[in-house]
């Protein structure tokens, strides 16, 4: 059984249609990327997921029990992380109390969730010199770093991310994919949302390739390299990297 | 400069109540975006429920008024339940009007109970007060201070000493990111309702003893406590209780110093003040936290 399943996937704010019917799933341990170019539907695919989007059709299930209908609190509490578009720190809170309350869903001891708010600044070792600060303070790259750190406090079956690279600077870039393929040492299981495909499909296992709400094309990520239809419609001159 | 220094610890007592009542606006507004236009009533109807417990089923003074500050609490959750659940993905109008539906709706509850002739209410000590040098200190007074003071610290205890208030205010800054971490918004947001109307019961009870417990007194209050919350800086929780404070003294002092029929007219002429010179308030808060 997949551990995150997804079928016949369809959802419209108001009157279009957005997603329109297309099967997604992600096995244990996987990182699996999710493409596509600007209002592909790639947000609104993890949306759906979380809960957030009011009218969706087809399936989605993990571990086999359904989300569909589920409020957005009890997916989490299933074990669905989403570290949304944006970011969404929580301006008046410190870095250290967005990072606690990621764990908000567990029942988790204050000395556990120390150190495990310990082992996430070893992740991203700048945050620990922010702690204290926060969170309307932070650079574009500090707020991302706090949101996956945020997200993995949830100790999630599976973790949601929504374009971790958009708006970073390179060398920020690199470092947010270096925490990526940690994450993934750590047995974490993650749908990446991604418009850097080259980044995107060095992490990734897998990869799908969404087109205004259809399915392009899926794959390993040199097939998805390789194939003529992806590299015109979407990878384009990226694909010379 | 006796007289000046009365006349400021009676504002500074009156200002209390302002900060108590204007907390509850904050906070409702932080929590939920609801401007609550039945805030005052909390107060009123917090009064006549002491006047219950302890004028009419003859309950000690203090367990009235604890059992008064529980049944508040219990009151917001079903006053959210009634003004604001219904209404909560309609934008703020909607529930504004029916916060103004259920402010004339209670008054007329309690009017028909009770009707027009106030009620009285003994203060919290029998003792009418000590006097301090120049300054008598009226034992109600006193007790408003020293409560409204406790009250400040201990919310400010457990909105930035505990994890559940740590929610509340990530409640109250993303409600959509709250609940992708988990965090139950609904119970978050019937929490600070509850808190809400037990802080403006509470404000009612313990100002009851200086005025009388009428149908009309928490109207007057609840605009005081509001144009607190423009002057210290919309949505501010430090501007609502030094703008209550502020609004407290000035009025006094006016009332004192200037005209006592105008009383009224100075916290609206400071509102006015404010507004034009300065109308972010003293703590006028960041757009970005607002957003
Ligand atoms: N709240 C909304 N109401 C109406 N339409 C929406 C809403 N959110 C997204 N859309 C529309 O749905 C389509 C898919 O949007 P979505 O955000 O899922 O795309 P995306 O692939 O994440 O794009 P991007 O790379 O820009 O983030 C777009 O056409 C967008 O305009
Ligand atoms: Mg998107």
């Amino acid at each position: 059984m997949k551990l995150l399943e997804i079928k016949d996937l369809r959802a419209r704010y108001g009157a279009g249609e957005v997603l329109k019917g297309f099967d997604l799933s992600v096995d244990q341990g996987e990182i699996v990327a999710l493409l596509g170019a600007n209002g592909a539907g790639k947000s609104t695919t993890l949306r759906a997921i979380s809960g957030l989007v009011p009218h969706v059709a087809g399936s989605i299930t993990l571990d086999g029990k359904s989300l569909l209908g589920q409020t957005t609190e009890a997916i989490a509490r299933l074990g669905v992380s989403h570290v949304p578009e944006g970011r969404r720190v929580f301006p008046g809170l410190t870095v250290r109390e967005n990072v606690i309350l990621g764990a908000s869903n567990r029942r988790i001891s204050g000395a556990d969730t120390k150190r495990e708010v310990d082992q996430k600044f070893d992740l991203f070792p700048d945050l620990r010199r922010l702690a204290d600060v926060l969170g309307w303070t932070l650079s574009g790259g500090q707020l991302q770093m706090v949101a996956i750190a945020r997200g993995l406090m949830a100790n999630p079956r599976v973790l949601l991310l929504d374009e971790p690279s958009l708006g970073l600077a390179p060398l920020i870039v690199q470092q947010v994919f270096k925490v990526i393929g940690e994450i993934r040492k750590l047995g974490t299981t993650v749908l990446l949302v991604e418009q850097n495909a080259h980044m995107a499909l060095s992490v990734a296992d897998r990869g799908y390739v969404l087109e205004t709400g259809n399915l392009l094309v899926q794959g390993k990520p040199d097939e998805l390299w390789n194939d003529p239809q992806v590299r015109a419609a979407y990878l384009g001159g990226m694909a010379a990297g | 400069m006796a007289t000046f220094l009365q006349l400021l610890f009676t504002g500074l007592g009156i200002g209390a109540i302002y900060a108590l009542v204007a907390l509850g606006f904050v906070l409702l507004i932080r929590a939920a975006s609801v401007v609550n236009f039945a805030q005052g009533q909390f107060s009123m109807v917090g009064a006549y429920l002491l006047v219950v417990g302890f004028n009419v089923l003859g309950l000690p003074y203090y367990l009235s008024m604890f059992l008064s500050v529980v049944l508040m609490a219990g009151f917001g959750v079903l006053f959210a339940g009634a003004t604001y659940w219904p209404l909560r993905h309609r934008g703020g109008l909607p529930v504004i009007i029916s916060t103004i539906g259920a402010s004339i709706f209670l008054e007329n509850i309690v009017l028909f109970l009770y009707g027009p002739s106030p009620e009285v209410l003994p203060g919290l000590f029998d003792s009418p007060g000590i006097q301090v040098g120049p300054v008598f200190m009226d034992s109600q007074y006193l007790s408003i201070l020293v409560a409204s003071t406790i009250l400040v610290i201990l919310q400010y205890l457990i909105f930035e000493k505990t994890l559940l208030g740590k929610k509340l205010q990530a409640t109250s800054q993303d409600k959509e990111m709250a609940s992708l971490l988990g965090i139950p918004v609904v119970a978050m947001i019937l929490i600070t309702f509850g808190y809400s109307a037990a802080l403006g019961g509470l404000a009612g009870m313990l100002v009851a003893p200086v005025l009388f417990v009428s149908v009309g007194m928490g109207g007057l209050i609840a605009l005081k406590a509001f144009a607190a919350n423009i002057i210290g800086g919309y949505g501010s929780i430090p501007g609502a209780i030094l703008g209550g404070l502020l609004l407290g003294v000035a009025e006094t002092l006016g009332a004192s110093y200037i005209s006592v029929p105008y009383k009224d007219a100075f916290a609206f002429a400071m509102l006015l003040m404010f507004l034009m010179v300065r109308p972010q308030g003293l703590f006028g808060e960041k757009i970005s936290e607002k957003a």
